[in-house]
This record gives C-alpha cells, sequence and structure tokens, in this order.
C-alpha cells in the first residue's frame, strides 16, 4: 500500500510537471513597460558589447530581418501580416544569439547574449498573450528572403535586434487587437 | 453664370487666405524649430521629424560662401537600399547668413539612414541618423488650468499632439511660477494629458506652460518649445479650520480659567469694589447704642455727651459723630432728670450690686450714677427712661416720677473693676448713652444687642448689654400698646431693627427682636455678673 501511494505521488508530481509547460490562458499583455524593458536591456547590450576587440571572438555571418517600418506602408498592413513579420524575425534572432553564444568565451558576454536570449523567449509569451501564434520555436517560417538580411559582427546583429524590438515588434503589441479593446 | 464665377472667386480667395495664414503660421513654427535646433543640435546637417512619416534637415551657410540652392545635393540612403536624392531650396536667414533645407515626405523608421550633402561635387556634411530618434514636435495645444476645488491645486489639462502609434511614448514637463516671479517649479509627467498642481499658494495667480517629447525607449527626440503662458488664480486662502478650532478652545480655557480667579478672589475684589464701609465696632465696644426710641432731644443729649468725652483715646467726638442720627419716631415731652447722685458711693456699690442686693438700693446707686453722669446737662433725657415713663406715666414727667417709675431699668455689669474714679469716668462716659437690659443670670443667653464694653485699661471690665429679651427680666411693661423701633447706634453707622409690639408688656416676654444686632461682640466678652437693677 505503501509503495502505491508513493507510485500516485510521483505521478501526480510528474504531472503537474508537465501541466507547467501546457500553454494556458493567460491575460493579454498589454502594458509597454513591459516590451520597453526588453528593449532597454538589449540596447545595454548592444552598447556594452560595441567596443569588443575582434567582435568578442564572434565569426560568421547571421541572418536578421529587416526592421524598417514605413507607417504609409504599416497602414496597409493587418495584424497577421506584422505578427508573422515579428515572429519570424523573433525566431531568426533567436538562432543568431544562439550560435553568437556557443562562439564566445568569456563568461560576461555570455550572460549578457543569454539575458536577451530568455527576453526573445518572453515575447514570444507576450505575443501569445494577445492570441498571436508564437513561431519563435517552430521551424523557419515562411518568410521570403526579401525580408531578411545577412550581418557578420556582433555589434551590428546586436543593432538590429535592438531596431527590431523597438520598431515591429512594439508596432504589434501596441496595434494588438487585444489591446485595443483596453484602451480607448 | 456670373454669379457662380463670383462665388467660385469668392471660395478661392477665403481658401487662398486661409492656406496663407497657414503658412504664415508654419513658417513661424518652422523659424523656431530651426532656431531650436541651432542651438541644441551640434551635428550637420540638422534634421527633425514632426510626424510619422517626414524628415526635414537643414544647414547654414555664411552669405560669402553660399551659393544657390542649385548648387548643393542631399543624398540620402537606407540601410540595404539605393540611395536617393532630395531637392534642396534655400531661405535667408538673420545675421547675414543662409539655410538651405531638404523635406522627405516619406520615411523608414527603425533602420540607419546615412545623409550626405554635396557642395558641387564636395562632401561638406555627412550624417547617419535614426530618424524615430530625432523627434521635434510641435507643444501641445489647448493648455488649460482648472480648479480642482482644493486649496493651494491647480488642474493643467492639454491635448497631447496627434501622432499614432506615439502617444504612451511622450513625456511633458510643465513649469508653474507665480505672477511676476522668475523662480518657478518644473514638474514631469509620462503618457498623461493633465497634471495636478500641488503645494501652491492660496489666492496667488500662476503662469503655466508646458513642453513635450518623446520618451526615449522606442523614440527619442528634442524638447518642444514652449507654449504660450497661462495665467490662472489660485483658491482664496480660508481660515484653516485647524487653526479657528484651537483658537476657539485656547479661549474658552482662558475664559475659564479667568472665571475661576474670579470666584475665587470675588471676596476681594467686592471688597475693591464696592468697599465697606469701615465700622470702629470692634475698637470701641460698648458704644453702640440701641434706642427703642430716638427724639430730637435725645440727639441733643448725645451732642452733649460727645462733648464730655473729649478726653478719650479711644473716643473720638469728631469721629462718632455720626451725620446719621435716628430718626424720631415720636416725640416725647421732656423730661429732666433729678440732682446729681453722690457718685464715688455708685462705683463700689455697684460692685457689690452685683448678685443678690437689694435691688431698690441698686436702682438708686444707679439712678445716682446716671444722674452724675447728666448732672451737667440742664435737660437729660434719657429716651429709654422716658419711654418707660411714658408707658407708666403718659402724663408729663417730673424727675420723681421717673425714679419712681419701675419700668425704666439700668443696669450696670461690672467685674474687676479696681477703682473708683475710673468706673466713675466710665459710668459718666457710657451710662447716659446706654440704656442696660440685662438679665444677670440669664446673660448668657441672652441675645445682646449691644456690644459689650471692655474698659481694658486696668480698671476691669465693665461690660453692659442690653436686650431686649430678657426672659426673667424685671421689665413690666404696661401701659398702652406701642409700636417702636430700636435703634443701634454706633455713632458711625445706625441699624434699624423694626419691631412691633402691639404691648408693651410682651416685651419683655418674649423674642421681640427679630434681626440680630450686627455688631455682636465676640466671645471674648466676659459674662458678668448679675446686673444691679434698679426700678423707678
Amino acid at each position: 500500500m505503501s509503495s502505491i501511494s508513493g507510485l500516485v505521488a510521483v505521478l501526480l508530481t510528474v504531472l503537474q510537471w508537465a501541466g507547467r509547460g501546457l500553454p494556458s490562458p493567460v491575460r493579454p499583455i498589454c502594458d509597454p513597460r513591459v516590451l520597453d524593458r526588453f528593449i532597454m536591456e538589449a540596447r545595454d547590450t548592444e552598447n556594452a558589447l560595441r567596443g569588443c576587440k575582434a567582435g568578442c571572438g564572434v565569426t560568421g555571418t547571421f541572418v536578421v530581418p529587416l526592421t524598417n517600418v514605413d507607417f504609409v506602408v504599416l497602414e496597409t498592413k493587418d495584424t497577421e501580416e506584422q505578427a508573422l513579420e515579428v515572429q519570424s524575425g523573433l525566431f531568426l534572432f533567436g538562432q543568431a544569439l544562439g550560435a553568437v553564444r556557443e562562439s564566445v568565451s568569456r563568461a560576461a558576454v555570455k550572460s549578457l547574449i543569454d539575458n536577451n536570449k530568455s527576453n526573445i523567449h518572453s515575447l514570444g509569451q507576450v505575443l501569445r498573450s494577445l492570441h498571436i501564434k508564437d513561431l519563435s520555436l517552430s521551424p523557419a517560417p515562411a518568410v521570403g528572403d526579401s525580408a531578411t538580411r545577412k550581418v557578420s559582427s556582433l555589434s551590428e546583429l546586436l543593432r538590429v535586434h535592438t531596431n527590431f524590438l523597438r520598431g515591429k515588434v512594439r508596432l504589434l503589441l501596441t496595434n494588438a487587437p487585444a489591446c485595443q479593446q483596453n484602451s480607448t | 453664370m456670373t454669379n457662380n464665377n463670383l462665388n467660385k472667386l469668392l471660395v478661392f480667395c477665403v481658401l487662398f487666405c486661409a492656406q496663407k495664414t497657414s503658412i504664415v503660421h508654419g513658417a513661424q513654427a518652422l523659424e523656431t524649430k530651426v532656431a531650436l535646433l541651432l542651438h541644441a543640435e551640434p551635428e550637420n546637417p540638422k534634421c527633425f521629424a514632426e510626424g510619422m512619416s517626414d524628415l526635414t534637415c537643414f544647414w547654414e551657410e555664411d552669405e560669402e560662401r553660399a551659393g544657390s540652392a542649385d548648387q548643393y545635393s542631399f543624398i540620402y540612403t537606407y540601410q540595404n537600399e539605393n540611395s536617393s536624392e532630395c531637392s534642396v531650396t534655400a531661405l535667408p536667414a538673420a545675421g547675414g547668413k543662409r539655410l538651405y533645407f531638404c523635406r522627405l515626405s516619406q520615411t523608414q523608421l527603425f533602420v540607419p539612414l546615412d545623409i550626405r550633402v554635396f557642395r558641387d561635387e564636395l562632401l561638406i556634411h555627412n550624417r547617419s541618423l535614426f530618424i524615430e530618434l530625432v523627434f521635434l514636435l510641435d507643444p501641445p495645444a489647448n493648455l488649460t488650468l482648472t480648479s480642482t476645488g482644493t486649496q493651494g491645486q491647480l488642474k493643467a489639462s492639454w491635448l497631447p499632439p496627434s501622432l499614432k502609434y506615439m502617444g504612451d511614448s511622450m513625456m511633458y514637463e510643465v513649469s508653474y511660477t507665480m505672477a511676476g516671479s522668475h523662480i518657478g517649479k518644473v514638474e514631469e509627467v509620462q503618457a498623461s494629458s493633465e497634471l495636478i498642481l500641488r503645494g501652491l499658494q492660496s489666492g496667488t495667480k500662476y503662469k503655466v506652460r508646458i513642453r513635450v517629447k518623446l520618451d526615449g525607449i522606442s523614440y527619442s527626440g528634442y524638447w518642444s518649445t514652449w507654449t504660450d503662458p497661462v495665467l490662472m488664480e489660485t483658491m482664496p486662502g480660508d481660515l484653516d479650520p485647524l487653526i479657528v478650532s484651537l483658537s476657539l478652545i485656547i479661549s474658552l480655557v482662558l475664559t475659564l480659567l479667568s472665571l475661576l480667579v474670579l470666584m475665587s478672589h470675588r471676596r476681594f475684589l467686592l471688597k475693591k469694589i464696592w468697599p465697606i464701609i469701615p465700622t470702629p465696632e470692634s475698637k470701641f465696644q460698648g458704644l453702640f447704642k440701641v434706642y427703642v426710641f430716638a427724639s430730637l432731644e435725645y440727639e441733643t443729649r448725645y451732642e452733649e455727651w460727645l462733648g464730655h468725652s473729649t478726653g478719650g483715646l479711644w473716643l473720638r467726638p469728631a469721629y462718632f459723630y455720626s451725620e446719621e442720627f435716628p430718626a424720631p419716631l415720636e416725640v416725647l415731652s421732656e423730661v429732666s432728670l433729678g440732682p446729681a447722685l453722690p457718685s464715688s458711693a455708685l462705683p463700689p456699690k455697684a460692685s457689690e450690686a452685683l448678685g443678690e442686693e437689694d435691688e431698690d438700693e441698686k436702682l438708686k446707686r444707679v439712678d445716682s450714677a446716671l444722674m452724675e453722669g447728666w448732672r451737667e446737662t440742664p435737660q437729660e433725657h434719657w429716651p429709654m427712661d422716658q419711654l418707660r415713663a411714658i408707658h407708666q406715666h403718659p402724663a408729663p414727667w417730673t424727675q420723681s416720677s421717673l425714679l419712681e417709675s419701675h419700668d425704666a431699668y439700668v443696669t450696670l455689669n461690672a467685674q474687676n473693676h479696681s477703682g473708683e474714679e475710673p468706673l466713675d469716668d466710665i459710668l459718666e462716659e457710657t451710662l447716659p448713652l446706654q440704656v442696660l437690659f440685662a438679665s444677670g443670670r440669664t446673660s448668657s443667653e441672652s441675645r445682646s444687642d449691644l456690644g459689650s464694653f471692655q474698659q481694658s485699661s486696668g480698671l476691669g471690665r465693665l461690660s453692659s448689654q442690653s436686650s431686649f429679651e430678657y426672659p426673667n427680666h424685671t421689665w413690666p411693661p404696661k401701659g398702652p400698646g406701642y409700636t417702636y423701633m430700636a435703634v443701634a447706634d454706633s455713632g458711625v453707622s445706625m441699624d434699624y431693627s423694626p419691631m412691633s409690639s402691639s404691648k408693651i408688656d410682651d416685651i419683655g416676654k418674649g423674642v421681640i427682636y427679630t434681626n440680630e444686632y450686627k455688631n455682636e461682640i465676640p466671645a471674648h466678652r466676659r459674662p458678668i455678673g448679675t446686673p444691679i437693677h434698679f426700678a423707678f
């Protein structure tokens, strides 16, 4: 009897663990300060690693999304299109930052990169809360190469990363329908 | 047709005028912004974005170096894109300079923009910027001040610049100063369109202005120009309720304290405000006189007596000569007393008269003393004697009748006397003034209406008491009923004690006085022995 109760307890614990990973309905995160914090941390990382000698030992090229925003053009795009752009871009950045982390040797740089990576992951959560599918973990989205470009240095990568967050991601979150209902 | 043409012309004119006004207004705004950027931005060309899709760049050239606008070329390149060129325009500026402008109407944000300026194929300016970081907005519109209803507060509200997507990134700076003062305070507020200014002085005019800037996280830029100041007066000062209530409490407490002090010292204050007329009763005991009746003759007698007693230390005729004389109630006929009686025999015998002696003898002795005192006066009247005589004998008196009257009593209570002459003097001085009624046995019980006189000059004590109440007195009032009034005269004040009695019979049988003699001599009066009684 005691062994059975122990098994039951273990089962419950395992199920609870698994239950954490399952998606659950969350409140829409509409506070712009959430993304603002991510932006500021990305900027701090960019500033900190700008003077890195020899690119902090990072070599290779990284595919990054385009960050330009034309408001006139933006008006013509709907939310889904914007969301697609954002999600593919976040995916690309995740990949690139992962590759950078493998290249760098200094612990301080590693921690900064890790922080940005976790921020990207958190952004996926935010998008999910706004009922926008998170494709950052899924395979490469169906976005053409025109929407991407290549960078060859860490500083450039981080700058593009910051611009992407400030621009497209923020505009998407500001215009999210889930948040528009709350605001006037 | 003509009307239509005229109408069209009119509309055109109006539109043209309106446009001209807006152009003029726009030009003025541009002028201020240019001036601001010339001061704030060190790089060239100076660029600013006013809206979401525009960019204005300009640079300044000296007149001598300046060429025409055609000589300049403005080349801009977005990242990963091909270059484009912007047309340059020139405007004259103050101080002998020229400004060259280039304006882009469609821009891309969040990407680097490279700008190169050439003058005749010569690169003069090179700059890379992010357009979303060079915003220079128009100042907020419709700045209004309202009262919040609370002391020392004002509410400032305004209309934010109408930029989509950027409302929550705007930061405002509110500057408020007292009208006429140069020292002001500044408050910052983010992503809001109103602010409550606190800590202001009441009833003061304040000058408020505001400017706007993007917060710098996603978008950034320069501080806009200040709005035109708006004046507003704060609510007038009001009595602080706390101060009012504290003042009331303090005044109440002070009032109570003053009342307490007044109550505790009321006697002292009464003495000061309404001083009691001093009476010499305490010093001149035995001077009080009780008159059953007062007459003018008696007043005369009294005055004469005062003349005799000028030698006494404690007798001040002038002092005692009161202007108040008892008012006569009835006029009696004059009675002249008999010849002087031997006085020498009296004093010792008066002392011996204490106790059980022949009353007649006592009376005679006292009478002789009385006579002696009165011998100098041609007409000596004793009001009491007169009254008593009247009681007994309505006919005009003679001395003999007086002597024969059994109703007149003069009692002399002597104690510890040690000398004849002094006593004699005393008798002289006191007796005529007093009618002494005392019952020796009941002297202690009787209520004394007169002060007892005490002579402390070594002669012992000679106390005289008179009272209308002596239960055992031998004062058989007979005769017609009388209403009379007793008067106590201390020489300074008169104390009238009204009493009524239908018959004189009742005088001694009960308490007649209802008012207690106020100048009661305190307990130091020694009880005396049996008074000397003698009747006439």
